[in-house]
């Protein structure tokens, strides 16, 4: 039989099959609609496998950009030949911070640090600013002076000094700021800051869009972005310059294909700036990352979205910049796979998070990356993890890698007539947003106008109706609350290490330490 | 008999937190349950958000945090809507509060914290139930 004769008989036994054996089960079932849906080749027609998929670390990189994912455990043994920033974390003043470092290196974290900021430092302000009273030190640490980045690197010598770690830097408007004081830093040490590696997050445009710690309007923002691509490509040659991030945006409502288009919108203008500052784009394009786009707990459409937004990145660097180094090619995200956004996760019945957050470990698994969900489940209860709910995590991730063996193997919904039929489906309506978008102007122009800003927000009311209205249905907030349900709620018996009468004095030393240089400076 | 004046709702950021989603969609949220609703967009110092309040002459401020700055901020608001005689506005919070902090927070006057995963329809009621009417 030919492919099409098959097809046909494909097209007449489903025709049979619901007219019969489904027929049958539903009038059963006392129901006209089935609750379920089953696919077949006739939804995947003309499917070409080294089009849409080919192989991993190849072009279009839908089943990843690596031909070769290293496991969790390879990291933690330190077998795998990559360095990374680690953890994300940090509080109060500079001493704060590096102890924590100290205290948590002790316990087995490794590499360099993921470094959180306090909200001053993310907006440009000092801590002695009036508009820091009360935010000194509490969602990161405070760093006012090329002094604060001395202090906590102290956490980071010998075996681990600047050439030897990589550092993330979670920080947007003053990110420039922050890198010229890393290079200080390694200047005093004698280390060239070609020897540097890192990334700092420095993606501006999310900012205006969902996040908020902007400090100047969106074309002189670009500006400041383009000065980090031109810098770091000529002197940092393996610092990521920027970590495109759909995860906010997808944090404060956007949807799946709302995040593809809204952060390859934003990654389409960084690369542009690049170009017009006079940059070939293999130059400099293989050092810009990604983080994870978030996610929701639609299990199937955010594996389909990961898979879709790969192919969509490697097609926008071949074919609309030109591209010809494959490493321009590939979206580089640390955690390259599905995974699910913080927003899902409830105060209410907090154990239930770990469910969750197993669940989209599982997601971004078979959707070719390694296992890593959630958040800890305690995320919602207030700033920092309590270590039991750490524990948990990493448990959580060893289980689903060395006992489910997740990861074995490589994107193996490939070929699946329902998950490569949705893959395509969001890639279409991610394409006719990104037109929607170049048709504006482009992603400066739409955020200036506030389209995206309105979208998200749009969406973000629906999304509260919807629960409100019981058509979205979320465990333990709108469903499965009656009285013979049990409020399962966990005690911390360890909190996290953060420690709050330091966090509570954090402001004043700070606003002391920054008065001490300030006096001390000679101030050319 | 006289139209009876609608609740209006003054929604702030206080402080440099720009997460606002629940400020958005509770500001649209108690727009659909007939208030009137002002929302200062981010970046607040308590004193703006004190002078707007006075300006607008709403009869509830709602006060949204999620940095953690939240003990000093909401009690820095009510003092300073009491420092201009404002002290018939109720005040109510919402954002990342730990379950600890919420008993400081009301004897510092904040009348009520809304933590996520709260419906619009609650906020609603207890604003119609607890407003000084003026």
């Amino acid at each position: 039989m030919s492919g099409n004769d098959k097809l046909e008989e494909i097209r007449r036994r489903r025709k049979e099959w619901q007219e019969k054996t489904l027929g049958q089960a539903l009038e059963r079932l006392g129901i006209s609609e089935s609750p379920n849906r089953f696919y077949t080749p006739l939804d995947l027609d003309r499917h070409d496998f080294l089009e849409k998929v080919g192989f991993p670390g190849e072009y279009p990189f839908t089943s990843g950009i690596y031909p070769a994912n290293i496991t969790f455990q390879m990291m933690a043994e330190g077998s795998a030949a990559v360095v990374r920033g680690g953890d994300y974390g940090g509080y109060g003043t500079p001493e704060d911070t590096r102890d924590y470092y100290e205290y948590m290196a002790s316990r087995g974290r490794f590499g360099g640090p993921n470094i959180a900021f306090d909200l001053p430092t993310q907006c440009g302000y000092d801590s002695d600013d009036p508009n820091a009273r009360g935010e000194v030190g509490r969602t990161g640490v405070a760093i006012d002076t090329l002094r604060d980045f001395e202090v906590l690197y102290e956490a980071f010598v010998g075996d681990n000094d600047l050439d030897k770690i990589a550092s993330a830097f979670t920080i947007n408007a003053p990110a420039n700021i922050i890198i010229a004081m890393y290079v200080a830093l390694a200047e005093k040490r004698g280390i060239p800051s070609n020897r540097l590696r890192g990334t700092p997050q420095n993606d501006i445009l999310k900012e205006l869009v969902a996040r908020g710690t902007y400090i100047f309007p969106p074309r002189p923002s670009m500006r400041m972005t383009r000065d980090t691509i031109t810098y770091c490509t000529e002197h940092i040659p393996r610092m990521n310059w920027i970590s495109v991030c759909g995860y906010h945006m997808r944090e404060a409502g956007a949807t799946a294909t709302q995040v593809i288009a809204f952060t390859f919108a934003n990654a389409i203008a960084y690369v542009q700036t690049g170009i017009d500052a006079g940059l070939d784009v293999d130059d400099f394009v293989p050092r810009l990352s990604f983080l994870v786009m978030g996610g929701s707990m639609d299990f199937f459409t955010e594996i389909a979205r990961a898979r879709a937004a790969r192919r969509m990145w490697a097609g926008i660097m071949k074919e609309r910049f030109s591209a010809k180094n494959p490493r321009s090619w590939i979206m580089r995200e640390p955690t390259g796979g599905a995974n699910i956004g913080r927003f899902n996760l409830t105060s209410q019945r907090p154990l239930n998070n770990l469910t969750r957050s197993v669940i989209g470990g599982v997601m971004s698994s078979l959707s070719g990356g390694p296992p890593y969900g959630g958040g800890p489940y305690d995320e919602p209860l207030g700033l920092g993890h309590s270590l039991e709910a750490l524990q948990l995590q990493m448990d959580a991730i060893r289980i689903m890698e060395c006992e489910c063996k997740l990861g074995h193997v490589l994107d193996p919904f490939a070929g699946s007539y329902f998950v490569e039929s949705l893959t395509d489906q969001v890639e279409e309506e991610a394409w006719r947003e990104i037109e929607k978008i170049d048709a504006m102007g482009g992603a400066v122009a739409a955020i200036e106008t506030g389209y995206m800003q309105r979208e998200i927000a749009k969406i973000a009311y629906r999304y509260q109706r919807e629960i409100e209205s019981g058509e979205r249905i979320i465990v333990g907030i709108n469903r499965f609350v009656g009285e013979n349900e049990l409020e399962v709620t966990t005690g911390r018996l360890m909190e996290h290490p953060y420690d709050p009468k330091k966090r509570a004095d954090a402001e004043e030393k700070q606003i002391r330490n920054l008065a001490q240089v300030k006096g001390e400076r000679d101030n050319r | 008999m006289a139209e009876k004046r609608r609740i209006r709702v003054l929604m702030a950021k206080p402080g440099l937190d720009g997460h606002d989603r629940g400020a958005k969609v509770l500001s649209l949220g108690l727009r659909d349950e007939g208030m009137e609703v002002i929302y200062t967009g981010l970046r607040q110092t308590p004193e703006k958000i004190a002078q707007a309040a006075i300006q607008e002459d709403v009869d509830v401020v709602g006060l949204s945090c999620l940095s953690g700055a939240h003990r000093y901020l909401f009690p820095e608001v009510v003092a300073q809507l009491k420092a201009r005689g404002a002290d018939d506005v109720l005040i109510i919070g919402g954002g990342s509060i730990p379950a600890e902090d919420i008993a400081f927070l009301k004897e510092k006057g904040v009348s009520a914290i809304f933590g996520p995963g709260t419906f619009i329809r609650e906020v609603a009621s207890y604003i119609r139930e607890n407003v000084k009417s003026k």
